[in-house]
């Protein structure tokens, strides 16, 4: 029996081998081809980005205003300015929410509630960011009577909510239970533990997981549209400094930076793209490159962040 | 020179004089849901001495030692039936202050687990949340505990510096000294040992012999040669004869009793090996 089956190996054993190397070969191109072709539409976009964005590039693009068509100069200040106003606005209504409710979440994630939430956090990410919009228009714009840019953090914050609800859950998720009971051990409440445990351990993903959604948010347009609609003159310094002159109080000047239309990114190179003008059209893909290196680079900060958190948490 | 002390003890019972009981379990039973995890325990932790529970794997003995800090009711579905007498007043009762019950019962636990916070910090976590906020307080709490735990001149010098960056022993002698800064009265080690190389064990039982001059110490272990180099006394817990995966203490005597002279048929295959 046993020398049969030892006969019949050393009989297959070369056409088995030749099989097996090539399987490997094959499935192995197949791979590493496909890799390629996934990776082609990334590199596509950013380098087309570039070289058609990249001639109108220069300082006053990102200090100057809009100037009227025909005229020399000029820049999406605006843009870059309302952008961060809504980015801002949109985290701070996102994420104190965002983080509490996911931190109820991965404590009781078998109650009513924290199913309710985990259920309710996957529709909210698969609602239409245009759906978004219409929603803010008609719970504020409508009852204001203006577009705004409060109107317009609102819906980023709706974009930023389950976002932040899903990576921080999952970041506390990954806190090791054992540090839990090691505070509670010592007598701490469970509050206490969550707070100076459990939070500064899971801090660096949930920052990750902020800047994510924040650079997911900056990147919409449609939740925008109802919202903030688009402003060419929104200029903050001269917001401030009139608001400085007139002797207005911060809340007053905070007032009018948020309750007026505000313009962003995508919003510009939306309205840019749309205009029959080869000027606005070279300058949306100025304004495309300008918010994709605005996005890289909040994605860059936050790995660099997190990885110097991490040595020195490792020590 | 250190081993010496450690067979001495066993050696010289007579070293074991003091009886005063700290901890008394008066028919704990415990349970999570319906299944009885623990039967009708009935067994004495002496001031001042070491405490061994050994027994195979899945017979209750964390379970058991959960029990005395209340650490048990952090698994949904426990509960504790019986009393169990800590200085003579019963504590498994819903009226017990459970921080004060943890404060005087600290816990150290089978895997380091130092909080991603400076050495310091990580000691002086237990004494902030009772309140102690003084720099010189805190410095020298921090200093006595570290020093306790036989650390002090490993870390002296970089006090600041993440908890996490210390080796696995250095880590669990750390998580002793912070159990140790909140003046507890009785200690609890779940294995704390076993996720350390033999070395670091060496000094974590070293450290225990140390430790037993000030408090009360009991300790689950996996390893019975540990239990009978360490403990004073030990406690042999099994599974329940009727098969029910219910575990109860089956002896508990002087550590070297169990080790030569055991009384019951399941210690003695136990003890020798011959346990299947």
């Amino acid at each position: 029996m046993t020398t049969q089956f030892q006969e019949l190996i050393a009989k297959n054993q070369v056409r088995l081998a030749m099989r097996r190397k090539f399987t490997n070969g094959f499935m192995l191109s197949v791979t590493g081809f496909l890799t390629i072709l996934a990776l082609i539409p990334l590199f596509w976009i950013i380098g087309y980005v570039f070289y058609k964005g990249f001639a109108y590039l220069n300082l006053s693009f990102f200090t100057q205003l809009p100037r009227p068509l025909g005229m020399e100069g000029g820049g999406v200040l605006h843009a870059i300015e309302g952008t961060i106003v809504l980015s801002l606005l949109g985290a701070i209504f996102a994420i104190p929410p965002g983080v509490f409710a996911a931190f109820y979440a991965s404590r009781y994630p078998n109650t009513p509630i924290g199913i309710t939430l985990r259920f309710s956090t996957d529709v909210l990410s698969g609602v239409p960011s245009i759906v978004i919009g219409l929603f803010v228009y008609a719970i504020m714009v409508k009852p204001m009577g203006h577009y705004s840019g409060l109107a317009g953090g609102v819906a980023m914050a709706l974009v930023m909510l389950p976002i932040i609800i899903r990576t921080t859950e999952e970041m506390l998720k990954l806190v090791p239970g054992a540090l839990r009971e090691g505070s509670l051990a010592l007598g701490a409440a469970e509050w206490k533990t969550s707070l100076s445990v459990i939070f500064p351990s899971a801090l660096s993903g949930i920052i990750t997981g902020f800047l994510l959604a924040i650079s997911r948010a900056a990147g919409e347009t449609a939740p925008l549209l109802f919202t903030a609609l688009g402003n060419e003159r929104y200029d903050l310094k001269t917001i401030v400094t009139s608001g400085i002159a007139q002797h207005q109080s911060i809340f007053m000047i905070f007032g009018r930076i948020v309750n007026q239309p505000v313009d962003s990114l995508p919003l510009t190179l939306w309205k840019y793209a749309q205009q029959p003008y080869p000027e606005r059209i070279q300058q949306s893909w100025t304004v495309a490159l300008v918010l994709m290196i605005v996005i890289l680079m909040i994605n860059i900060a936050a790995r660099v962040w997190v990885e110097s958190r991490k040595r020195r948490l490792q020590g | 020179m250190e081993t010496k002390i450690l067979t001495q003890d066993i050696a010289n019972p007579d070293v074991v004089s003091t009886r005063a009981i700290k901890l008394e379990c008066k028919n704990v039973s415990a349970f999570y849901g319906k299944f009885r995890a623990l039967t009708e325990i009935n067994m004495e932790v002496y001031t001042n001495q070491i405490t061994a529970i050994i027994g195979p794997s899945g017979c209750g003995k964390s379970t058991l030692l959960r029990s005395f800090n209340h650490m048990i009711d952090l698994t949904p579905n426990a509960r504790v039936e019986g009393q169990i007498l800590f200085d003579g007043i019963n504590i498994n009762t819903k009226q017990a202050d459970v921080v004060d019950v943890r404060r005087r019962i600290g816990m150290v636990f089978q895997r380091p687990n130092p909080f991603p916070k400076s050495i310091y910090d990580n000691v002086a976590y237990g004494p902030r949340l009772y309140g102690i906020r003084g720099k010189n307080d805190l410095d020298m709490l921090v200093e006595k505990s570290i020093r306790q735990a036989a650390l002090w001149d490993e870390v002296k010098d970089k006090l600041h510096q993440s908890g996490l960056s210390l080796s696995g022993g250095q880590q669990q002698r750390l998580c002793i000294a912070r159990a140790l800064a909140v003046q507890p009265e009785v200690i609890l080690m779940d294995e704390p040992a076993s996720a350390l190389d033999p070395i670091s064990t060496l000094r974590i039982e070293e450290l225990m012999q140390e430790l037993k001059k000030n408090y009360t110490i009991i300790i689950v272990t996996h390893n019975m040669q540990q239990a009978a180099r360490v403990s004073n006394y030990t406690a042999m817990m099994m599974l329940e004869k009727d098969g029910s995966r219910s575990g109860t203490v089956v002896e508990f005597a002087e550590t070297k009793k169990i080790f030569t002279n055991p009384k019951d048929k399941r210690t003695e295959d136990y003890v020798t090996g011959r346990f299947g």
